[in-house]
């Protein structure tokens, strides 16, 4: 049985992940900016796990996996890191990270 | 269309959708919310394109655990009461023709694709034919995904660690 | 070709011959700069070893009804492959020996001459260097090859014209020499790259045969062989690039007396000899380096007889005896042009070299002065240079005699009777401003000629040139054998013809009867018409174009060609070409690059702020970067 066209597939990612692009760029949230990018990752795993299927191998699905371990990693860093900053800060604005003294909020 | 495309387009619907109205919450524990939303039609999709031990993972990790964490961090810090600043005109323009751009890049791209046309036939990675063969072919993967955990468990043990003291005798 | 014992003792011969004078170069400039006597040893030694070696290829290969050729390859671009090797075959080979033993002789000259110069070492090197670019010039089989060394040639000349470059007018005329036959070398390239297009190759064997008539369009042959005949215009000092060669006398004589005999402006006409089956493929060019022979040869003659400096006058006939051969050449008459080349090699040489023992002992080039100084008195030389100058009058039974008279019977047969004329007119003049130098020198005034003219015996100099002894006789060895190759070269006229002969050459000028007496009589009209102005007793040692100021003054400032050169360059070069090339630098490419810099330093002040922004901006540049990237893989 056929699902559908790989490209569909593709498609599918694509347009997650320039969802996740904006997610990152437009958000003045630091948490928010994280959500992004799990949704990156998430579009990559779409796409590998489609041409998994494509090809039949299973390397693609494996991959994937990789990518859960690693966005686990990296979220409980990130959100460490956001905690540290909040804590320093009292803001999840990305601006504050701004080295000038100007835009510094402390 | 049969049974499978019509439940691959349902899904990619609901990621879609989901996956919209979560980036444009305000209110960060909606957006989380939509997000595991999202992660589940993931995790459907998966299921549907064969590969049922990362749909099962895709439920536990990324809806279950990565979530989670984020909706602990946010009732931990409490930033609901921190109004975000709605986005700055000279932030989201650019932000919306760079989403743009690579919106039409990525369908370009993915249409004049060669063989993109085909059709996916269904097919499944049976979990323990899958765990085995990870384990067989990408052991040192593992092993290095393991140890990056590692690290990561490391780090975050010593970013959360109640340095205010150390902070105030540097203030002073 | 295949590698017989007999072909491969004629290259080894060859290689020896044209590598030995470079290897003296090379240890003489590295080694054996403060020893005098060993540098020019060493230098004297490998041009004998290079003339043993020439005499033997010639004896040897005498009877040779094939060229030899070898040839390994230098480099290959494309298509082009570039060969380098020696070609042999009778024009080479007599080019070879006269080469060799003209820088021979003047080397061994030079060891008085240049005896106490502080350059003396120096001055070894670079004749050894000159020695090594004309030999390998006559060995080369193609014409990029020769082109190479005929670059060289004009470098070794350069640094030997200006070689006291104290003297502003010697580094002045070194400079003018150099330029002026790079001017003609420009229009040789071109014509190079044209038959390089359109033919192929440049090898010279195939360039004779008749390969080009079918596959180069007859217009292109034309233009190459004119563009070609441009180097020989500049190297030989032809009409319009003549000017440098009289100025050219700065150097030391001996360098005179190579550059005008052997080397240098030989090489022009070797050139014409060597592609000589070329270039009579077009018969419009033919008549072009005819007309260009005539007008040098009747322009520099007329040079000659008001100039006072005893080495200009040679230098002015070098030009006229050019445009001799060259006219013989273009004539169609291969043999009488490089007869000629080989005689005058020898009696212009000798002509030098006697000249020099002259400016050597009395320390002036001024004729009159040397007159009267007691230039009778150095008896070898003064018999040498009128055996010499006889020759160059066409005096029989010297050498000159008969290569004249073989161009005379080439030009006799063209329908056009003018070239004939001119060539007679040109042996007319020729034997006068020969013989009007010899007779000044010979029958001194006691005061200036313009006085009463009673003196008729000079007395001796201040210097003495018996001081000199040593001196003296290292300079009259060359001469002596110059003069004894002088004296019976002429009868070599019937074997040479033999052994020049090729295939489809045209048989060498026998004009009618009457032109021999023709041409006699004219020389000896011209050398009567001198004795009585000059050399009779009571004369008023004043030319009949002496007489004539506005003719005088017209000779005299060789017919306003150095001033128009000076005009056009202060007009057309300082004035228009060179200003705009200026203004092109100063505004259009300086400023296009101060333009590019400000407008990088602009647009980088503008794009850094893309980087000092916050984070999200950053990531903002990344993913456009990404996404740029994309289109440009995908859609390309």
């Amino acid at each position: 049985m056929s699902i559908v066209p790989y490209s569909h597939v593709m498609t599918l990612a694509t347009l997650l992940f320039v969802m996740g692009v904006v997610c990152l760029v437009a958000r003045r949230n630091l948490i928010m900016m994280l959500l992004g990018l799990e949704i990156l990752l998430n579009a990559a795993s779409i796409a590998f796990v489609g041409a998994s299927l494509r090809w039949q191998h299973m390397d693609g699905q494996a991959l994937a996996l990789f990518i859960m371990a690693v966005a686990a990693a990296e979220v409980s860093v990130g959100l460490a890191l956001i905690v540290a900053v909040f804590r320093r800060t009292g803001s999840v604005d990305p601006e504050v990270l701004e080295p000038e003294p100007s835009t510094r909020q402390r | 269309m049969n049974l499978y495309s019509a439940l691959f387009y349902l899904l990619s619907l609901v990621i879609l959708a989901s996956t919209a109205l979560a980036i444009t919450r305000r209110n960060l524990v909606h957006a989380v919310v939509y997000l595991v939303l999202s992660f589940f039609g993931s995790a459907l999709l998966f299921y549907l394109l064969g590969a049922p031990l990362l749909a099962a993972l895709e439920v536990i990790i990324y809806a279950g655990a990565i979530m989670i964490l984020f909706l602990f961090i946010v009732m931990m810090l409490n930033v609901e009461r921190l109004e975000e600043r709605f986005f700055p005109a000279r932030q989201w323009v650019p932000a919306a023709v760079l989403g743009l751009l690579l919106a039409v890049v990525g369908l370009l791209a993915v249409s004049t694709q060669p063989g993109g046309d085909r059709l996916l036939k269904t097919a499944v990675a049976a979990p323990s034919a899958f765990g085995s063969y990870v384990f067989q072919r990408h052991w040192l993967s593992v092993e290095i995904v393991s140890l990056l955990l590692l690290i990561a468990l490391a780090g975050v043990l010593f970013l959360g660690r109640d340095n205010d003291k150390g902070v105030s005798e540097e203030d002073r | 070709m295949t590698f017989s014992p007999m072909t491969e003792t004629s290259l080894l011969a060859a290689v020896c011959c044209s590598v030995l004078p470079l290897v003296a170069f090379a240890v003489v400039m590295i080694g054996t700069r403060n020893r005098r006597r060993l540098s020019a040893g060493i230098s004297i030694g490998a041009v004998g070893v290079s003339l043993l070696c020439s005499v033997f290829l010639l004896v040897r290969h005498w009877h040779a009804d094939e060229p030899l050729r070898f040839v390994g390859t230098w480099l290959i671009s494309g298509e082009i492959t570039v060969p380098i090797g020696v070609l042999l075959d009778p024009t080479s080979l007599l080019m070879l020996v006269v080469v060799a033993g003209i820088c021979f002789l003047v080397q061994v000259y030079s060891l008085g001459y240049m005896a106490g110069d502080p350059g003396f070492t120096r001055y070894y090197a670079f004749m050894s260097l000159f020695a090594w670019a004309m030999i390998s010039l006559t060995l080369s089989p193609t014409l990029l090859q020769l082109y190479v060394f005929w670059e060289l040639v004009g470098l070794s000349s350069y640094l030997l014209i200006g070689f006291w470059y104290e003297k502003f007018s010697a580094s002045e005329a070194g400079k003018k020499a150099f330029v002026m036959t790079r001017l003609g070398d420009v229009a040789f390239l071109l014509g190079l790259l044209v038959v390089l297009v359109e033919f192929g190759n440049l090898d010279i064997l195939e360039l004779n045969s008749l390969a080009p008539l079918q596959r180069m369009d007859p217009a292109v042959i034309t233009l190459s062989a004119l563009l070609i005949f441009g180097g020989i215009v500049g190297k030989s000092a032809q009409f319009p690039l003549l000017t440098w060669l009289p100025d050219a006398m700065e150097g030391p004589t001996p360098v005179s007396a190579l550059l005008h005999s052997a080397t240098m402006v030989a090489a022009g006409v070797f050139l014409f000899a060597r592609i000589f089956p070329f270039f009579r493929l077009s018969s419009t060019a033919m008549t072009v380096f005819l007309l260009i022979g005539t007008v040098s040869m009747l322009l520099s003659s007329t040079m000659a007889m008001v100039a006072r400096d005893i080495k200009q006058v040679w230098a002015y006939s070098t030009v006229s005896q050019l445009g001799f051969m060259i006219m013989g050449l273009a004539a169609g008459s291969f043999f009488s042009g490089v007869f000629h080349l080989t005689t005058h090699a020898g009696f212009k040489a000798l002509l030098f070299l006697c000249s020099g023992v002259f400016i050597h002992a009395f320390g002036t080039n001024d004729m009159f002065e040397i007159g009267r100084r007691g230039g009778r008195g150095l008896h070898i030389p003064m018999v040498c240079m009128v055996i010499a100058a006889a020759a160059l009058s066409g005096i029989p039974p010297l050498s000159g005699f008969f290569s004249k008279e073989a161009i005379l019977g080439a030009l006799a047969e063209l329908d056009n009777p003018v070239w004939l004329a001119a060539g007679l007119l040109g042996a007319f003049l020729t034997a006068y401003y020969t013989f009007r130098l010899l007779f000044i020198v010979l029958f001194p005034r006691r005061q200036e000629p313009e006085g009463d003219g009673d003196g008729k015996d000079g007395g001796h100099g201040a210097h003495d040139p018996h001081a000199h002894r040593q001196e003296y006789r290292a300079m009259a060895g060359p001469l002596l054998v110059l003069a004894a190759v002088t004296l019976v070269l002429g009868f070599a006229h019937g074997p040479l013809e033999r052994f020049l002969h090729f295939e489809g050459a045209a048989a060498g000028g026998h004009g009618p009867h009457w032109l021999l007496y023709a041409a006699l009589g004219l020389a000896s009209a011209g050398v009567a018409l001198a004795y009585l102005e000059f050399g009779l007793p009571g004369a008023a040692q004043v030319g009949f174009v002496e007489r004539m100021p506005a003719l005088k003054k017209l000779f005299a400032e060789r017919w306003y060609l150095d001033r128009m050169y000076r005009w056009l360059l202060d007009r057309i070069v300082y004035g228009m070409v060179s200003r705009a090339c200026s203004f092109n630098d100063r505004k259009v490419i300086d400023g296009g690059l101060d333009g590019l810099s400000r407008g990088t330093i602009a647009s980088g002040r503008r794009l850094s702020s893309l980087h000092g922004e916050m984070i999200q901006y950053r990531i903002l540049v990344v993913f456009a970067v990404v996404a740029l990237l994309v289109l440009h893989f995908f859609l390309q």
